[in-house]
């Protein structure tokens, strides 16, 4: 067995960054753990050595090969604006800074293998397409919204560097959205409003990764690495419906074309103000992705399947439900019932 | 409780009448509406009970967002069409294998709606000795529109892509598909029961790398349920639509219009087709391919013309 392993982490302050450092410190197979990021990480990290550097800028090409990683993982990837990461900042953030840190990588020598917690947002979002997106149906259709097409870009540049780069391990993850107890994305927000706005006639099919799952998976890519792109979803697929009643709440549906205008509005009142471009096409269309790869090739089996992670968020979220929707549908079950159990 | 079968407007008086009871006798109303439901028939708690199981989400669906619960309630209505309204004559329905892969291949038609694959489906569920829900390939423009989209996913519809019956025949499903795609129900009406060009021949390739067998099925009646007359391609540039069909009553009568004529139908299943002979790699072999593709387009020709024969008038 060589030295220990040293790993890389970009984004450290984002919860799947946070996430990944935290199990890596536990597992003896690891030296040590280098995050860098613009801000410190809410949580105390114990074992990781912290740098703080906006990967947009150039010092990265100095600095990484300094550290040397023979992993680098990049969790750097900004799916929705935050209050230090305003939505005008985040094709930079995401496309050119995922350039400098590539270009990073090419000057450190020992590296082995870099992983990207990119996004399925990468096979867009539309009515007909095919119900099961498996790795290489990337790019069968236009990419409508800004994240789609930032995720896009940056997928060339990290294929282009793949190629050039043969001897490593370049390894991309596709994630579904992800939810998961304590979990505050505005998706996860949006789904755990009182009454939930969705749009009239559309039911979309959709996968939403538990973050337990969501860890998991990166875990094991960054220890064992596939070449190419993964899939990171739930087995099976749940209707928006479906979720929405298994959470408990109530659907609130608005005619579509008002729908993004509105959350647009009054969102920021509502705390998923962020919940925009692809996340409104999302909840119209749906999309759903084959995880043959995530759990044959890269050999991690999800926990929870797409129900069971809703189903976990709603048993968590019970406790601190304010407003409990009356429960019609127990009442009527119940009455249903009375008979049967008597 | 039992005893001679009540009317619906005395069962709903039964249930007030021992509700208000039990609300006098102290219970709170949600107790007393359990003990009152004691009076109301099994058939009648079982839909209160299963209402109130789907409010709470706890249903089945599997991973297309196939609905069977919802498949089922809607199942009456196309009853209603399949026995009444078009009074569907299904033969060979036993050539549709019980279990196992299979790929149904029909002629399409219905400018409007092609009731086809629900008509079809009904032939599976009615007479067939061993029913399976088949799944069946929608035309992308359905899964944009509002409600369509949401209905047609829950009845077993599927985007029309490769990648999906690929999917489902490897999960051993049963596929339906229609080669003739908008082709075939964009027709006009003198031009009815005349197979149009089956694409590429996509759905032998499919049928040739899953190994599945091809169960040919021919559809007469399906062409007068909305006789397309004319084609409003004004009307179809605006909304993006393929085509606007002009029927006798579309869009004259306005939403009656919609109404399909309650034409006379026919179903016939044709003997399999066993492609495995030819293993899978013969999905590139464009000969192989068109020969199938060909020969699947004849049995359904044959079995159109035969039907409309034995069908004799249109609509009696």
């Amino acid at each position: 067995m060589s030295a220990g392993r040293r790993i890389l982490i970009t984004g450290i302050a984002s919860h799947w960054g946070t996430e990944l450092a935290r199990r890596l410190e536990r597992d003896p197979r690891v030296e040590q753990v280098i995050g860098i990021d613009t801000r410190a990480p809410d949580a105390d990290l114990e074992r990781t050595e912290l740098i703080e550097v906006d990967i947009r800028s150039p010092v990265l090409a100095r600095l990484l090969p300094a550290t040397e990683p023979d992993t680098v993982v990049h969790c750097g990837i900004v799916w929705y604006p935050e209050p230090d990461k305003p939505a005008r900042a985040l094709h930079d953030i995401n496309v050119i800074g995922t350039l400098q840190l590539l270009a990073a990588c090419e000057r450190t020598p020992g590296l082995k293998s870099v992983v990207v917690r990119g996004s399925a947002a990468i096979y867009g979002c539309e009515g007909a397409s095919p119900s099961f997106y498996t790795e290489e149906m990337a790019r069968t259709v236009a990419l409508r919204t800004r994240f789609q097409r930032d995720i896009g870009e940056l997928e060339g540049y990290f294929e282009n560097f793949a190629r050039r780069h043969p001897q490593l391990i370049c390894c991309m993850l596709r994630y579904q959205p992800e939810i998961g107890p304590g979990l505050s994305t505005p998706l996860a927000r949006y789904l755990s409003l009182p009454v939930v706005p969705t749009q009239m006639g559309f039911d979309p099919r959709l996968q939403f990764v538990h973050s337990e799952d969501a860890t998991g998976a990166l875990l094991k890519a960054t220890m064992d690495p596939v070449r190419g792109a993964v899939n990171v979803a739930p087995s099976g697929s749940i209707s928006l419906s479906r979720a929405i009643r298994l959470i408990g709440r109530v659907e609130l549906p608005l005619p579509h074309p008002l729908f993004g205008p509105m959350l647009a509005r009054v969102g920021g009142g509502l705390g998923i103000g962020t919940l925009q471009g692809d996340a409104v096409r999302l909840l119209r269309f749906g999309r759903g992705v084959d995880n043959r790869r995530l759990r044959e090739e890269l050999g991690y089996e999800p926990r929870f399947d797409a129900v069971g992670a809703i189903r976990d968020l709603a048993a968590h979220s019970r406790g601190r439900r304010v407003a409990s929707v009356p429960g019609v549908g127990s009442v009527l079950e119940k009455i249903g019932g009375s008979g049967v159990s008597r | 409780m039992s005893g001679p079968p009540l009317s619906t407007p005395e069962i709903g008086a039964e249930f007030l009448r021992m509700m208000r009871d039990g609300v006098e006798r102290g219970l709170d109303p949600l107790a007393a509406a359990e003990a009152a439901a004691m009076t109301l028939p099994q058939s009648l708690r079982s839909s209160v009970e299963r209402m109130g199981r789907r409010l709470r989400g706890e249903y089945h669906e599997d991973e297309w967002g196939f609905d069977e619960e919802f498949a089922e309630a809607a199942y009456p209505f196309f009853e209603f069409l399949y026995d009444r309204w078009w009074r569907v004559e299904a033969t060979g329905v036993d050539h549709v294998p019980a279990h196992g892969r299979a790929m149904l291949v029909s002629n399409h038609a219905g400018a409007l709606f092609p009731f086809d694959a629900s008509m079809i489906t009904g032939a599976i569920m009615k007479r067939h000795p061993l029913p399976r829900w088949p799944r069946f390939m929608v035309l992308d423009l359905a899964f944009v529109l509002p409600y369509v989209s949401a209905f047609m996913r829950k009845v077993g519809g599927v985007p029309a892509s490769p990648h999906n019956a690929t999917r489902i025949l490897n999960q051993d499903g049963l596929m339906m598909v229609f080669p003739e795609g908008v082709k075939g129900t964009g027709k006009p009406f003198g031009e009815r029961y005349r197979l149009q060009r089956f694409g590429r021949g996509g759905f032998v390739e499919i049928a040739l790398r899953t190994g599945s067998p091809i169960v040919p099925v021919a559809v007469v009646g399906s062409e007068e349920i909305y006789p397309m007359l004319g084609n409003s391609e004004v009307l179809a540039r605006a909304i993006g639509a393929p085509f606007v069909p002009l029927t006798p009553t579309f869009p004259w009568l306005g939403p009656l219009g919609l109404i399909p004529l309650p034409s006379k139908w026919r179903i016939e299943f044709c003997e399999p087709i066993d492609v495995r002979e030819f293993g899978p790699d013969a999905a590139d072999d464009r000969r192989v391919v068109f020969e199938i593709s060909e020969r699947v387009r004849e049995t359904i020709q044959g079995k159109l013309y035969e039907n409309l024969v034995k069908r004799g008038s249109s609509f009696f």
